[in-house]
């Protein structure tokens, strides 16, 4: 019997909402979503190992602060003012459930999501992939964002400015 | 002397027509002071520099440590041009055209791998690793040409190719400079580099970084030892990410921009480290305790003392003309693709063997450099909208004269205690202007002059 991988419409809600802080650069209200054991990563294909080969963004939860402190300047040039940008997340599932307990997490889910993003800036760029989110779930109801890998499509070609958040 | 009357260039007398974009010839586009602004623009200059710097000079295609063993091959570009960079059996490296010698097809499809030979996919030719034509199917065809076909269509070799500290250059000219005479003084930046390492060599095993930036590739490499940029540019950085090593008030610092000669220059940080006379600065003061294994190999092959003089002076900052420079930590590669586009590739100088500085060079690497770097986006950003700038026509110079007066000229080269002036840049663009005039790439004697100028 297979189980089902229906994802729960409160934990898709979450990445909904996470994608649109992200488009709309409300930074300060992206942050708030993660958790303390954050990891934030772009590799540059998928099955690198992070401590072998360099990744576009690996970023854990000091580091996203400096990344989105950065963008609050306004100095930040590559993201002054910030691109115009809409998401689309499509064929969500969930792919694990674990009963877990660090972190002071209840359960941890994952779910893949496959994404397209239009960016304006002097001209469109499209970026595609899959995202794979894990959720933190607390006991008492909470959600957070524990991580978030980026598998770009075009992550073996050169890629134009990533300063935005992915 | 007229251009015309030049032997080298009365060969090509291509050199003194005038420009479309300027009314200038080749060898006008750079004064003493200032860069004409065509120079990184002009579809003609991009031409000229594919055939004069990358197709004739010396140019960096890969390092030793990118292919250790007999077999391994990475395909990169010269200029327009793919290669393939192969170690063969007996362990000569070679650079050959990435075109199988039958139909041109491009033969190896791969970035990195390993294989005894190469087969192409049209029509299954195969090629050993040094580059003979080693099977061809269906042979019957040929007769009694096959053994004369299949001597003479094997891959098409770089006439020249060498390496230094472990740096593998080519060039496409049967002649020219040594490599030794290319590089001038700019192997002491790769000493620099290799000093921090204990077995004396980096490792660039951590993957390339490629960067897409919408400017010439020029601007890039100026861009990469521009001391005066910093706190504009990077102003977000020093807000809200960390603070500058030390500062970048030029009064507040002895740090030292020089013109090394031959194009290459770079930003010296030794004597203000030396001051300091404090180890790690260059790497977020990361404290000995944490390094105890990396300080244990770098004290058993060099000595204590001169561990010490490495670890508190630190990696180059260093443009090695044209398109490698040692980034500190980091290896970045410049491939021009048209005038107003060009591919960034930057790797992590990782240090054979040692992990606990590995991973931090790693998350160094991510932290400063590529498309999400907190310094290199913004510098590619600003260098696109230079590109953007540049399509005014008038003014039609681009003035490089910070710092003009008062340089002083040593062994070391041309330099400036203000890490402001604009001395690399005018090293760097004094050279290309010679070697598209025709004159650097083929001729020692510019190589004294250009060292004791």
């Amino acid at each position: 019997m297979s189980e089902s991988t229906a994802v729960d419409p409160a934990h898709a809600a979450v990445l909904y909402r996470e994608a649109r802080f992200a488009d709309e650069a409300r930074y300060a209200d992206w942050e708030s979503l993660w958790d303390e054991k954050a990891l934030y990563w772009v590799p540059m294909n998928e099955g690198a190992d992070p401590e072998k080969t360099v990744s576009y963004i690996y970023d854990n939860r000091p580091r996203i602060a400096k990344r989105v402190g950065q963008l609050k300047t306004g100095h930040r040039h590559s993201q002054t003012p910030p691109s115009k940008m809409r998401r689309m997340l499509t064929n969500l599932e969930l792919l694990d459930t674990t009963e877990a307990i660090e972190g002071g997490a209840d359960r941890i889910v994952t779910i893949g999501a496959n994404f397209v993003l239009y960016e304006f800036r002097y001209g469109m760029t499209i970026w595609a992939g899959r995202y794979i989110y894990k959720l933190a779930l607390a006991a008492d109801g909470s959600i957070k964002l524990r991580a978030k890998t980026v598998h770009l499509i075009t992550g073996d070609a050169p890629i134009s400015n990533l300063a935005f958040l992915i | 002397m007229t251009l015309l009357e030049n032997p080298v260039t009365a060969t090509r007398p291509r050199k003194s027509t005038a420009l479309s974009d300027s009314g200038l010839g080749l060898g006008e586009l750079v004064r003493p002071d200032r860069v004409h602004g065509s120079a990184y623009t002009s579809q003609e200059v991009f031409d000229a520099e594919m055939e004069e710097i990358y197709g004739r000079g010396w140019v960096y295609v890969a390092h030793e440590s990118e292919i250790p063993a007999e077999g391994d091959y990475v395909t990169r570009r010269m200029g327009r041009q793919p290669v393939i960079v192969s170690r063969a059996e007996a362990g000569a490296i070679h650079v050959f055209a990435n075109r199988c010698a039958h139909r041109g097809n491009r033969l190896c499809n791969a970035e990195s791998g390993n294989s005894s030979n190469f087969k192409c996919p049209y029509h299954g030719w195969i090629f050993d690793n040094d580059g003979h034509l080693v099977a061809i199917p269906m042979k019957q065809a040929l007769g009694d040409r096959h053994d004369a076909i299949r001597a003479e269509l094997g891959l098409s070799s770089m006439p020249r190719v060498d390496s230094y500290g472990g740096f593998i250059f080519a060039s496409l000219a049967e002649e020219g400079i040594t490599l030794l005479e290319h590089l001038g003084r700019s192997t002491t930046a790769i000493d620099r580099l290799n000093d921090l390492s204990p077995t004396g060599r980096i490792e660039l095993s951590g993957g390339w970084m490629k960067h897409a930036q919408a400017c010439n590739w020029k601007m890039v490499m100026e861009n990469n030892v521009d001391g005066y940029h910093a706190l504009f540019v990077h102003q977000s950085v020093y807000e809200a990410v960390r603070e500058a090593k030390v500062s970048h008030q030029p009064s507040k610092v002895d740090v030292i921009v020089r013109d090394m000669g031959q194009g290459h220059s770079e930003i010296d940080y030794t004597e203000e480290y030396t001051k300091l006379d404090e180890e790690f600065v260059w790497f977020g003061r990361t404290p000995r305790a944490k390094l105890p294994n990396y300080l244990a190999a770098m004290e058993s092959a060099y000595g204590t003392d001169k561990t010490h003089s490495s670890l508190v002076v630190g990696p180059p900052h260093t443009l090695i003309f044209p398109n490698l420079f040692l980034a500190e930590m980091n290896i970045m590669v410049v491939e021009p693709i048209a005038p107003g586009e060009t591919v960034a590739y930057t790797a992590p100088a990782m240090l054979p063997g040692m992990d606990e500085m590995n991973s931090r060079i790693l998350r160094r690497c991510e932290g400063a450099m590529g498309p999400s770097g907190f310094l290199i986006a913004d510098d590619g950003e600003i260098g696109a909208r230079n590109q953007m700038g540049l399509a005014a026509k008038n003014p039609e110079w681009v003035v490089l004269n910070r710092g003009f007066e008062g340089e002083l000229t040593n062994e070391s080269g041309k330099l400036s205690y203000d890490k402001s002036s604009e001395t690399p840049q005018r090293g760097f663009w004094k050279h290309w202007s010679s070697v598209l005039a025709g004159s650097a790439n083929t001729s020692v004697a510019s190589v004294k002059e250009s060292v004791n100028e």
